[in-house]
């Protein structure tokens, strides 16, 4: 099994490729963070010694992307499952946020993404059953003022991610969209939960957990994936109650939970 | 008088340490998480003891990398102010975390922290501390016992639980210390495990969560830092390295039954693979 994955570097792509190389799968990783990709192939190599090779790569910057595609040809290597991790997210109102930052989440979120999915399917493994995994969000289910772009960009990937496995259905491929609440990821994300209190813990995901499960249900040929029963009847709830009810709702939650958290400061939020 | 390195140096249990040892006039080599709290530590000290001699360095202990920059830094300074040899090595930098996460390497936080970044420090500074006929000491605690290694699976991304995962950390430590003394006694150094007791200090509270809620309750009936810093300075301080490995109010103390040759050696192996080093042995050298 050969594995692609973006955003390797990170919490969740770290933790998804753990999970991977307990099951005794290959790895082509990618990431910006090269020093951190060093460090993750590493990790693997020594905890599972599977076979683990990295390419740093800005998925925004088609010519990076040409490079990355360059080294996986001269090798010809070809691929079995794609776990599209890579994403963005910046909290705040859209007017507080600079123009440029909030156009680069949709540009990593959603045009990279689709970007680095056409080039992998064209790369898969002939006669063999494909897997890709997108990375969406519970925010998908909600419009969230405050995480405006980011929930948007999400919902992009759901809408998609469920269209394209559509499309492949009769090509041996699976597609899921995994829509987790929050997870720690990061030393910073601790902060972000302990700042929404009862629902920040309530919401969270147990990171393994949803390596584990994501992997699962992707191989079994599940749609999609909401982790936690709590998670899945908000999302549900989402589909009931009045979008613009939804959006006022969520408005009040997060300025307070943002006045809490920006307040905080702290060395460890390096 | 003589050097030592100590990790977690600026807070709790590393920080009475440090203030007691450099008090004495050793020479302190204090590693700390970051800048900001090293520079903060150095004042509280030197506004009490304006004349010892502690040099800081700030490093993520978490990730490998930046224990063998640290360590990189500790032993050009043992080259160049020195005089090649480090009298004691404590590992004690340690954290709690409510939630699976993991280091740039991809390993379990509080395993990577608690236990391997000590395996890996006293790697890179061994021939120093063989120089001296040094002592290495980790801080365990009570909790170690009760547990076992999960060989199958050391980082725990199966049904993780932050106490077992925590537990599992401080049994590695003692099993380290076994296994430096397993290997090392013969060359004349010695390896301790001590277990603090209960202490009131703030390391369930740099993460949110469970682990946060139970530590606030939990470290009130703690005693003063300074209790545990005496076992530390005892076991720096005997002319005659103390013998026991586990020691508790300066108190040699019965550790779990877990702590054997054979897990030490298991252990050792393990680590040595994750950390992408070897310790040369009689045979190797
Ligand atoms: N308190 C107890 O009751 C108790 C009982 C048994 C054992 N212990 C053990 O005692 C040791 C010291 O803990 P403590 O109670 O004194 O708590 P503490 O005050 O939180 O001390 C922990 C130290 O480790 C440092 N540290 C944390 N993360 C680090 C990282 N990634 N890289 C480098 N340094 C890092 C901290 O620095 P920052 O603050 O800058 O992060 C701090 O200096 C730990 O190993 C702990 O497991 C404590």
């Amino acid at each position: 099994m050969n594995v692609v994955i973006t955003g390797a570097a990170g919490g969740l792509g770290r933790a998804m490729a753990n999970e991977c190389g307990r099951r005794g799968y290959n790895m082509f990783l990618t990431d910006v963070n090269g020093n951190g990709l060093l460090s993750i192939q590493r990790g693997l190599e020594r905890q599972f010694g599977v076979t683990v090779a990295t390419k740093a790569c800005d998925l925004t910057d088609p010519d990076s992307v040409d490079e990355m595609l360059a080294v996986i040809d001269q090798n010809g290597i070809r691929f079995d499952m794609l776990l599209n991790i890579a994403g963005l997210d910046f909290e705040g109102g859209f007017m507080e946020r600079e123009r440029e930052r909030v156009v680069k989440i949709v540009t990593l979120n959603d045009a990279a993404t689709l970007r680095i999915t056409h080039a992998i399917l064209e790369r898969r493994r002939q006669g063999g059953h494909f897997i890709a995994v997108f990375v969406s969000s519970l925010a998908s289910m909600f419009p969230m003022p405050l995480k405006a772009t980011y929930a948007a960009s999400k919902r992009f990937l759901l809408d998609f991610a469920t269209s394209l496995r559509q499309e492949l259905k009769d090509q041996d491929a699976n597609v899921l969209a995994l829509c987790p609440g929050g997870m720690v990821t990061r030393d910073d994300t601790i902060e972000a939960i302990a700042a929404q209190g009862f629902w920040g813990d309530v919401t969270t995901n147990p990171l393994e957990l949803v390596a584990r499960k994501t992997l699962d249900r992707a191989l079994s040929g599940k749609a999609i994936y909401v982790p936690g029963g709590l998670n899945r009847v908000l999302s549900f709830a989402g589909k009931l109650i009045p979008r613009s009810l939804v959006a006022a709702v969520i408005h009040w939650r997060w300025n307070q939970t943002q006045e809490k958290w920006l307040k905080k400061e702290n060395c460890m939020a390096r | 008088m003589n050097t030592i390195v100590v990790t977690g140096a600026t807070s709790g249990i590393g920080l009475e340490s440090v203030r007691l040892l450099a008090g004495e006039g050793h020479h302190i080599l204090a590693v700390g998480h970051c800048q900001a709290n090293c520079e903060k530590a150095d004042r509280d000290i030197k506004a009490g003891l304006p004349d010892t001699k502690i040099e800081w360095y700030a490093a993520d202990l978490m990730q490998q990398r930046e224990v063998l920059r640290v360590a990189g830094e500790i032993k050009t300074w043992l080259d160049t102010h020195g005089d090649g040899r480090l009298y004691a090595l404590i590992n004690n930098a340690g954290c709690a975390r409510s939630w699976y996460m993991t280091t740039e390497d991809g390993y379990e936080q509080q395993f990577a922290l608690n236990y391997l970044s000590g395996f890996l420090l006293t790697h890179e500074l061994l021939p120093y501390l063989i120089a001296a006929k040094g002592r290495v000491i980790m801080t365990s605690s009570q909790s170690h016992k009760g547990i076992k290694v999960h060989w199958n699976d050391v980082m725990l991304s199966r049904h993780y639980n932050p106490l077992t995962a925590y537990k599992q950390s401080k049994l590695c430590d003692v099993l380290f210390a076994q296994g430096l003394n397993d290997l090392y006694r013969a060359k004349g150094l010695h390896a301790y495990a001590v277990d603090p007791g209960l202490v009131n200090t703030d390391i369930g509270n740099k993460t949110a969560g469970i682990v946060d809620l139970v530590w606030k309750m939990r470290k009130r009936h703690g005693v003063s830092p300074t209790v545990p810093a005496k076992t530390y300075h005892y076991l720096c301080n005997q002319a005659s390295a103390p013998t026991a490995l586990y020691y508790y109010l300066c108190k040699a103390q019965k550790h779990s039954r877990e702590v054997t040759k054979e897990n030490a050696a298991r252990l050792f192996a393990l680590s040595e693979r994750l950390c992408g080093v070897r310790y040369e042995t009689e045979a190797a050298s």
